[in-house]
């Protein structure tokens, strides 16, 4: 148990959940009631917005583990805050993600595969499709629902696990745990990689389940470190204005969080260029429908809304971040940096619009759709359920953040480097 | 400045410890001198605020270098695959940003390291074959035990007694004359 009182910011964690139970009750009252007209797009503003969340925890965990191998001297105030949110992962799991892979109705509507009777533009139905049958080792649905499991039980072990050593050490200042934690970061990350790996494969890659890319987990790992860090930045800004880390948090540890941005910012845009590159150097249709569908309108053959929000990306989410970030100054002057981890946050919500809602929708009126297909729009009136759900779990989060940092020490008083990290220094 | 001076680098005086150093160092700033050196062992945390040193001016020519490299690989690109000897690679067009770009972000590295790396030799005017400081019995001690700060003749400020003075009056324990 904690040694000092806990900080007054931490009350109010009743009000956060209060305001997430409210919000999620009404995004599922809408799912549902979607479902019954056998509309899919409610359910996914469930997924999207519980996706979000999660990729930003899955970026905290793994910066949890990659400072503990490294044993980074700026991290322990920065991590402990990662640490009381780190264990809203697999709760999030299981009330966003599992919901849908478990209850069939969302499954046949979100994961098409999933549902045998299901009609493609090509006149197959789902359960004829060779290309199908030819993935079905993996994508079948036990399989699928025992993965989903799996990455609630993977997820959380190392959530409970980087949580319970590092607050003992609160208590009774072994700088065993220490050690401890080194040893089960280092496992933590090759099986947390893969395990988000195979998160977004499917969870997002699936949705559209032809496709294939080999860099897709790669690119949800970049995005999930550019997602955490930027709303590191935002937390920390809020905490050291009237929370726990005031008067600690100097110039340097946003230096440092500052450089993480302009890395992971270029680290996504390789990996996501990358991806487009291979995509459109190797030519093969059943690659490049994928980018087709984000481009071009089946029915037109003009640029659709998925071009403009494609542009956003390249220019809102890379240049204007990476130019940005360039100066020493963004990284360093409070405002700034805060204002470059919002347009960050914007950009990671577009991407992941970007990667789940497009979807090819089989028409029957070959007149209109020549190519048998419509593509769903960008802009409709869910945008603002997906918004919903985005603060409905990000309520939830919150709310646990607040109860774990009122229950134990809100910054690690006793770990070995505890003075290094408040005294960090560029 | 008199004969005297010209042959004068500087004067050098040796502090016991990093606290006597640093606040030294302070001093020293405030009194508003531009050409002068501290000297330590190790690596000071602050010494550069405490020394009122500005950022380094090397980024400068890493942007730089990074723009002549975007603009060197789209040119390079442009002129080898679309006006020197255009040539259809794939059904890909002549010249786009898109195909050439691995070559193109290549070249932005390539440049940028160049600037960063020759921009570092330039503005720490290096190479620097010999130094007045090098001839001081003393000054091997600044890798080993002791701290030092050196100021320059060629600052205005500059005059041999007052120098002298005022690096005792901050805690200085041996001063030299270091000669040109």
């Amino acid at each position: 148990m904690s040694n000092s009182s806990p900080h007054a910011l931490t009350a109010h964690w009743k009000k956060f959940l209060a305001v997430g139970v409210v919000a999620l009750a009404i995004v599922w009252f809408f799912a549902c009631k979607g479902a019954g007209n056998h509309d899919y797009r409610q359910g996914l503003s469930v997924l999207v917005g519980s996706l979000f969340w999660i990729s930003i925890l899955i970026g905290m965990l793994m910066l949890t583990m990659i400072t503990r191998v490294f044993d980074a001297g700026w991290a322990p105030l920065i991590r402990r805050n990662w640490e009381h949110l780190i264990i809203a992962l697999p709760i999030l799991l299981i009330i966003g993600v599992a919901p849908l892979a478990f209850n069939s109705t969302f499954r046949h509507l979100l994961w098409e595969w999933t549902d045998a009777t299901h009609m493609l533009p090509s006149g197959h139905a789902v359960g004829a499709d060779p290309i199908l049958q030819a993935k079905s080792w993996f994508l079948n649905e036990n399989f699928f629902l025992a993965r989903i499991a799996l990455y609630v039980a993977i997820f959380g072990t190392l959530a409970v696990l980087l949580r319970r050593w590092s607050f003992a050490q609160d208590t009774d200042r072994t700088a065993g745990h220490t050690h401890r934690l080194h040893a089960v970061s280092a496992v933590g990350i090759p099986l947390g990689a893969i395990t988000l790996t195979m998160l977004a494969f499917d969870c997002l890659m699936a949705l559209s389940y032809h496709w294939f890319s080999t860099m897709y987990g790669v690119w949800f790992f970049a995005l999930s470190i550019r997602l955490a860090l930027a709303v590191t930045v935002i937390l920390t800004y809020k905490l050291s204005n009237g929370g726990w880390l005031d008067g600690l948090l100097n110039q340097a540890h946003r230096h440092v969080l500052g450089c993480l941005m302009l890395a992971f910012t270029v680290f996504w845009a390789y990996i996501s260029f990358s991806q487009y590159f291979l995509i459109y150097t190797a030519n093969i249709p059943e690659e490049t429908f994928w980018y087709n569908i984000r481009e071009i309108d089946a029915a037109t053959g003009f640029k659709s809304q998925w071009w403009g929000v494609s542009m956003y990306m390249i220019f809102g989410f890379f240049f204007l971040p990476f130019l940005s970030l360039l100066p020493y100054r963004t990284k360093i002057v409070p405002g700034r940096l805060l204002t470059v981890a919002w347009i960050i946050v914007a950009g990671a919500l577009a991407d992941l619009w970007f990667n789940a809602l497009p979807r090819q929708m089989t028409q029957t009126d070959l007149t209109n759709y020549p190519e048998g297909f419509s593509v769903a729009p960008f802009l409709t009136s869910a945008l603002f359920l997906d918004l919903l759900a985005i603060i409905g779990f990000g309520a939830v989060v919150i709310a646990i953040f607040l109860r774990s940092a009122s229950r134990n020490e809100a910054i690690p008083v006793h770990d070995p480097r505890i003075l290094e990290s408040i005294n960090y220094h560029e | 400045m008199n004969e005297r001076n010209e042959r004068i680098h500087g004067v050098a005086c040796t502090f016991r410890n990093v606290s006597d150093v640093f606040h030294a160092a302070e001093k020293v700033r405030d009194a508003g001198w531009k050409n002068w050196d501290v000297h330590t062992p190790f690596p000071i945390h602050g010494m550069d605020q405490a020394m009122g040193l500005p950022r380094s001016p090397v980024p400068r020519l890493t942007l730089l270098g990074g723009i002549t490299g975007f603009i060197t690989g789209c040119l390079l690109t442009w002129y080898m695959n679309s006006y020197d000897y255009p040539l259809i690679v794939g059904g890909k067009p002549y010249w786009s940003v898109i195909f050439p770009f691995p070559v193109i972000y290549e070249c932005t590295i390539l440049f940028a390291a160049f600037g960063t790396f020759f921009g570092q030799f330039i503005f720490n005017r290096l190479p620097h074959h010999h130094h007045p400081l090098f001839d001081l019995p003393q000054f091997s001690r600044v890798s080993d035990d002791t701290f030092m700060i050196v100021l320059e003749a060629r600052d205005p400020r500059f005059h041999l007694d007052d120098s002298r003075n005022f690096l005792l009056s901050l805690g200085g324990q041996e001063i030299t004359v270091i000669r040109a």
